[in-house]
């Protein structure tokens, strides 16, 4: 049983790809829907953020080109594209190990453009929240991305990856200060009053003159105003707040842009050429490319914010290496656990076994030669046949656990050997078609899996 | 020492100053203005994160380089500004001075990585630069000196503007391609640099306009009328007509930012060509004036 991993990120994919097949609240219950009704696939999380867009899925058994494909047919679709070929430079595949980490390493924020920002383990838990309440996820992968969020909360306790880290709104104030010099005399206006826009009106309301939230739902813009230093703004009035601001940050849920060239080319003449700066942090963008062209104009997109972010990782290099080699332990962990999965059925299988024959044979003896037994007397050979077989059996079970656990190539072969010696097929199917654990708490890893 | 236009009436008076010290306080003005400007060329480079020692070392320049020229001219017996070379050295002695007057409160420390080398260069000049010069009596004149300090702090202030103006070039060019690394980084904010440019020109204007009057009335008392004078009027008076252009436009319409920029060092080139026509001319200079004094 292989985890398998297609997706796209700031590191693959530019943003002009990326926002074709970003998602949003709306859509991604769709594809969600849609990768789940995959036959191909037995379990699938579809994540999708401003800087990727992933498909973490469990594949039917021995499926795993079938469903790598499945996926790529589904993400082609989503995108509006006819070939998922034409997606194929951008995307990345992963599988068992390699996609275990990956999704680790994106939950604890160290495949991010900046990294160690928080924001993406809440993306994460909705695209979890997500699948679980479509049911797509209810095993082996539900419990992957449980633990997942286990490694994340690891990361932030037990490194400084998360100290002083710069966000998205960050790197975009320290820009402004690139253009501006300090903000204390300037305006910001934030279009959008989504978890982004509050991310970055909380960095820029620090030191910004004022800043002012446009979004096309009033209430909400008054709401996210009212828990901070700053004042809503009706959407028609979008125009002449550009008159008013130096700093526009836009990360609305928009298909198409909301600030066009000839718009902003408007605002800079009644602006008298006054330096306007736009930060896009949406994606898909809002603000047209085009827009970057025009004099004293400047629009940084996500991507644009990549060689500062560059510059933030080499400063904490050396956290990473501690945060990387968490992520490591927690493969293999993790791996040990899921390997350990794989001989469960065996085991369970024996376990029938001997009681099926043991009880079996009690139930016949106390229906004939033993049948004067009083019940307390039953009852103690129940218990002792009962303590019989788990001593009989925690030897060789625990034994073949460990050997799966660690890896060890003859795992599988002692577990052929049992079914055969035993003859417990008829009990139990192939491994490959079973390995489902219990529980998908959120957060602690379970109770099977060490810490 | 370097002859200067000597006054003749002068000639016979024996130097107070000790020509060691005079000697003395050029190789310590050039020793911290040589300083500086490594300095700078190491941030520039990125060798070195800041520019505070930097533009410490200028305003150490400042006041040695104004005792050196002091001390040269009473050791000469000469007015400092009787002559182009010493004169420029006074012009980026001001505008040294001045970048040390608002760099923090203008944000434009790196400009001084323009300021240094010309007030370097300058000095030396003034001193290595031998130019044979006799007072021509029929251009004194009461205006002379309104014209000569007016021009000189003039240069000052349009340098300056200049210098932010290619900073600015620099920096929006970085913002526009996206290059946030490196040199970006090092260079004041947009802003700063727009404005800073922008006070200059202010600044810098009126006292172009008066040495642009005080030279034509100059010009007209001592009737010149050579083809150079001509030349360096005209230029002077295309230099005037930039940067005005630059401050109605900016105050009309919002000219700013790049297109400011172009005018300002446009403007600025004409003015050089103005002093580079007192360099090269014959005769001797009398004063320097960018506003068509002969």
């Amino acid at each position: 049983m292989t985890i398998l991993l297609v997706g796209l990120s700031h590191k693959s994919a530019p943003v002009e790809v990326r926002e074709r097949l970003s998602a949003g609240a709306e859509a991604l219950p769709v594809v969600l829907s849609h990768l789940a009704a995959r036959e191909e696939l037995q379990e699938v999380m579809f994540l999708s953020t401003c800087n990727r867009v992933e498909v973490v899925a469990l594949p039917r058994s021995r499926l795993d080109d079938a469903a790598l494909r499945a996926i790529r047919e589904e993400l082609a679709r989503h995108g509006g594209l006819e070939r998922d070929a034409d997606l194929a430079p951008y995307l990345y595949e992963k599988r068992g190990d390699e996609a275990v980490a990956h999704t680790f390493r994106v939950a604890a924020s160290l495949d991010s453009m900046v990294l160690g920002e928080p924001q993406i383990l809440g993306q994460v838990k909705t695209a979890y929240d997500a699948a679980v309440a479509a049911g797509a996820l209810k095993g082996m992968l539900g419990r992957c991305i449980s633990r997942a969020f286990a490694v994340a909360k690891r990361v932030r306790t037990e490194t400084a990856i998360a100290a002083g880290t710069v966000s998205i709104a960050s790197v975009a104030v320290d820009l402004a200060r690139h253009i501006f010099g300090d903000l204390d005399h300037h305006a910001v206006l934030l279009l959008g009053a989504g978890e982004m826009a509050e991310a970055a009106a909380k960095s820029l309301s620090k030191g910004a003159r004022a800043v002012r939230i446009c979004n096309r739902s009033f209430e909400r813009a008054a709401a996210l105003a009212a828990t901070m230093h700053a004042s809503a703004t009706p959407w028609d009035q979008l125009e002449q707040e550009m008159l008013q601001a130096d700093v526009v940050v836009a990360s609305t849920a928009s298909r198409v842009p909301v600030v066009t060239q000839d718009v902003v080319r408007r605002v800079m003449k009644a602006r008298k050429g006054r330096t306007l700066f736009f930060v896009d942090i949406a994606v898909p963008r809002n603000i047209e490319p085009a827009v970057h062209k025009l004099d004293n104009v400047f629009v940084y997109n996500v991507d644009d914010l990549e060689q500062e972010v560059a510059r933030g990782l080499k400063a904490r290099h050396g956290e990473l290496a501690a945060a990387e080699a968490i992520v490591a332990e927690e493969v293999a962990q993790f791996l040990s656990w899921t390997r350990g999965l794989q001989v469960q059925p065996t085991v369970v299988a024996l376990r029938t076994r001997a009681h099926a024959v043991l009880f079996g044979e009690l139930e016949r003896s106390l229906g004939g030669r033993l049948k004067h037994l009083p019940e307390g007397d039953r009852a103690a050979l129940a218990q002792m046949l009962e303590s019989s077989i788990g001593k009989l059996l925690h030897a060789p079970t625990t034994r073949l656990k460990a050997r799966a656990s660690d890896g060890e190539g003859d795992a599988g072969e002692l577990a052929s050997a049992l079914r055969y010696l035993f003859d417990l097929a008829e009990i139990a199917p192939e491994p490959h078609d079973r390995a489902e654990p219990k529980g998908e708490d959120r957060g602690d890893g379970g109770e099977s899996l060490p810490h | 020492m370097a002859p200067l236009a000597k006054s003749g009436h002068l000639m016979h008076i024996r130097p107070r100053v000790s020509p060691v010290l005079a000697d003395l306080l050029f190789g310590a003005t050039a020793l911290v203005y040589f300083a500086a400007c490594c300095l700078f060329v190491a941030f520039l480079l990125g060798r070195i994160s800041g520019v505070t020692w930097a533009a410490r070392l200028v305003a150490i320049g400042v006041p040695l380089h104004a005792a050196q020229i002091v001390v040269s001219s009473l050791l000469l017996h000469v007015c400092p500004v009787q002559g182009i070379h010493f004169a420029l050295s006074v012009a980026s002695l001001l505008a040294a001075a001045v970048y040390v007057g608002v760099r923090t409160r203008y944000r434009i420390d790196v400009v001084g990585a323009f300021v240094a080398p010309l007030a370097l260069t300058f000095l030396l000049a003034s001193r290595l630069v031998v130019v044979t010069a006799q007072e021509v009596p029929r251009l004194r004149s009461v205006v002379l000196p309104f014209h000569v300090a007016a021009n000189l702090l003039g240069v000052a202030l349009f340098t300056l503007a200049f210098a932010a103006a290619v900073a600015y070039l620099v920096q929006e060019r970085r913002l526009k391609q996206k290059r946030i690394e490196g040199m970006m980084q090092r260079l004041p904010p947009l802003d700063a640099l727009d404005r800073a440019e922008h006070r200059f020109l202010v600044a810098g204007f009126p006292m172009l306009t008066i040495g642009i009057i005080t030279g034509s009335l100059w010009a007209h008392e001592v009737e010149a009328g050579g083809a150079a004078e001509i030349a360096r009027a005209a230029f002077s008076y295309v230099s005037w007509a930039l940067f005005g252009l630059v401050l109605l436009l900016r105050a009309a319409v919002g000219w700013r930012g790049r297109r400011a920029a172009y005018g300002t060092i446009a403007g600025f080139g004409f003015a050089v060509l103005v002093l580079l026509l007192y360099l090269v001319r014959s005769v001797p200079a009398a004063s320097v004036a960018l506003g068509g004094g002969p």
